[in-house]
């Protein structure tokens, strides 16, 4: 028989162990809870929880300063508290729809955030505000080797047997959506040799060839990036700002923008439901526009997303480091991601959905 | 000859396995001399990261070395039926994948489940808070105390104990003087073990914590968020610190093992 001292010992580290718990989580909860929505007053030093996908940390730190400062200066000193909490796209969307607090989404398509607005915790119309809701843009470009050995111009380059292909993991990254994205629709434009517009079945056929060269599919866009400059593979599929990173950072990347390819758009959106129940829905949505001024532009850019938010600048590119896109589209012009992602690239019958049937045969 | 061969292989192996990949790392967090090194732990975050992961490690160790030792206590000298499947439960989080784990907590206390919506209403929050690292941290170590301090307890005379009673000393005043200064060693070391394992801890963590830079972003999770952003230095650095502390603690605890078998044998 256990003795009646051991027992009550036990019991007290128990309750022990709950009070170290439960305090972590009361200092937790000072920063969030404040108030019911409607008659809320606004904490004295407000808190706000950003959740963003993980290639926009460095730029997120620098905007997030000077909106403190900015609105300190307009708010009576009034000091703003920023959570931010970065990683994959769709893990963070997740998160926010298993409760993440985020009082604002930074996410890496569209997709993502309709995923949260789907769960009824985003209830105003996201794409009808400022831009779009978009605050930052880049093309899909190919990353290659110095001199560009293996003459990769276009889409169809990519199906030459025995090369090797890098591009992120579908299932898991946004990135990796975005390029098969811009394969499908410069086939679906009529703008691949060899590959007959509007003809689904040429575009799958594409999928099919590149994808038969995918030696590699990496859990995000920048593990792929990073295991091509570690020397795998003659062409990375990725973002044009992933490469002049590499370049900024002294890397040989190269990149090599195709004649027809998609307008990557990032989009942040308030989310009403957190924001209101911690009475920030002001800040949050000040936050928002600040995104789209001259000041946050120039911090996109200098991070490499050079390409203005606006589509015909964004194909004219600026003559220099960020040359004219032949034929830029968007996903509005391949019906909508709605419709990308149910029914013709993703759906159960969609073109890389048989695509990648075919080839993991 | 052959016994060449032997110690060859055996140290050829260890060393490709393990030396091999620390030395890299540790290089690498080096890589670009002590300044940068420190420049490398002044991310924003990193240090909340570091101290948070010491901190909850710690915790953890401490509430799993009083419930750990007293499980195995229960569960060496007790004859109850269920016995054996209590023994079978303790090795569960074994069996699991921590993701699974995280994923599992994440499904009961989840601020859109049930039980994590009954919290939630008395301000207690668990998920993606550190209250849930703590959580998963627990149950991830747990089996590492009880396994370490079983076999210790195992090889104790009962009839010391047995002795003790006799002389008129109760159960607990028996555990105290008796079983327990022998028990130490194998309890402390199962604490650093426990302690070591949660400073590394990733899978169970990413899942609950939400990440939140200087508040539940933990060193594990920093280190894979800095290699994904394509910053590998920063990642070594903050990989070697944590490195460091984890093999401290094994030194620390191979000699407490050592030192307790002499004694006990």
């Amino acid at each position: 028989m256990p003795s009646g001292r051991l027992g009550a010992r036990a019991l007290g580290l128990v309750a022990a162990a709950a009070l170290v718990a439960s305090a972590c989580a009361t200092n937790n909860a000072n920063g969030g809870t404040g108030g019911s929505p409607g008659t809320c007053t606004p904490q004295e030093s407000p808190v706000i929880t950003l959740a963003a996908y993980s290639n926009v940390y460095d730029v997120y730190g620098k905007l997030i300063s000077n909106f403190q400062t900015e609105w300190k200066d307009g708010h009576d000193g009034q000091q703003v508290i920023f959570q931010t909490s970065f990683g994959g796209s769709t893990t963070q969307a997740q998160n926010v729809v298993n409760g993440f607090p985020a009082d604002i989404v930074g996410l890496s398509l569209a997709p993502d955030v309709q995923m949260i607005q789907d769960a009824g915790l985003i209830s105003h119309d996201w794409t009808q505000v400022t831009e779009g809701g978009i605050v930052a843009t880049s093309v899909v470009v190919f990353d290659v080797r110095p001199g560009n050995p293996k003459h990769i111009e276009n889409w169809d380059d990519l199906t030459q047997p025995g090369l090797e292909i890098l591009t992120p993991d579908p299932a898991q990254s946004g990135g990796a959506r975005w390029n098969i994205v811009a394969a499908y629709g410069a086939s679906m434009r009529g703008n691949v040799p060899g590959y007959a517009a509007n003809d689904s079945a040429a575009a799958e056929k594409l999928l099919e060839g590149i994808f038969k060269n995918v030696t590699v599919m990496d859990k995000s866009a920048n593990d792929s990036i990073k295991n091509f400059e570690s020397g795998n593979g003659d062409v990375a599929i990725t973002y044009e700002y992933a490469v002049l990173a590499a370049q900024k950072a002294g890397l040989p990347d190269e990149a090599v923008i195709p004649p027809s390819t998609v307008s990557i758009q990032t989009p942040v959106a308030v989310v009403d439901e957190y924001a209101q129940e911690h009475c920030v829905v002001d800040i949050a949505n000040a936050f928002v526009e600040y995104l789209h001024t001259k000041d946050a532009k120039d911090l996109f850019s200098s991070v490499g997303y050079e390409r203005s938010v606006t589509l015909k600048q964004a194909k004219a590119g600026d003559g220099g480091t960020y040359p004219a896109v032949e034929d830029l589209f968007t996903t509005d012009d391949l019906g909508g991601w709605d419709q990308l992602q149910s029914d013709t690239v993703f759906g159960p019958d969609g073109a890389f959905t048989k695509a990648q049937q075919t080839v993991t045969g | 000859m052959a016994r060449w061969g032997l110690r060859g292989t055996a140290l050829l192996y260890l060393g490709l396995l393990i030396v091999l990949p620390t030395v890299v790392v540790v290089a690498r967090g080096f890589g670009n001399g002590l300044t940068a090194f420190r420049d490398a732990l002044t991310t924003p975050g990193a240090r909340e990261a570091i101290i948070l992961t010491v901190a909850l490690a710690a915790v953890t160790a401490i509430i799993n070395v009083v419930f750990g030792t007293e499980l195995a206590y229960v569960l060496v000298r007790y004859r109850f039926p269920g016995r054996r499947l209590l023994s079978t439960i303790v090795d569960i989080p074994f069996a699991i994948p921590t993701l699974v784990t995280g994923v599992m907590l994440r499904a009961l206390y989840g601020p859109i489940s049930p039980v994590g919506a009954f919290l939630d209403r008395h301000g207690i929050q668990v998920i993606f808070a550190q209250a849930g690292i703590l959580l998963a941290l627990l149950f991830v170590t747990l089996p590492l105390v009880v396994r370490t301090v079983q076999p210790v307890l195992l090889e104790l005379d009962e009839t010391e104990e047995e002795a003790a009673r006799v002389l008129g000393a109760s159960r607990w005043m028996t555990f105290r003087r008796v079983v327990f200064p022998k028990l130490r060693p194998g309890i402390v070391a199962g604490g650093l073990l426990a302690f070591a394992r949660a400073l590394g801890e990733f899978g169970a963590v990413v899942i609950v914590s939400g990440n939140i830079i200087g508040k539940t972003l933990t060193a594990p999770v920093l280190i894979t968020q800095l290699i994904n952003g394509g910053k590998p230095e920063e990642a070594a650095a903050v990989a070697t610190l944590l490195f460091g502390l984890s093999f401290v603690l094994v030194l620390v605890t191979e000699r407490l093992l050592n030192t307790g078998r002499k004694e006990t044998s």
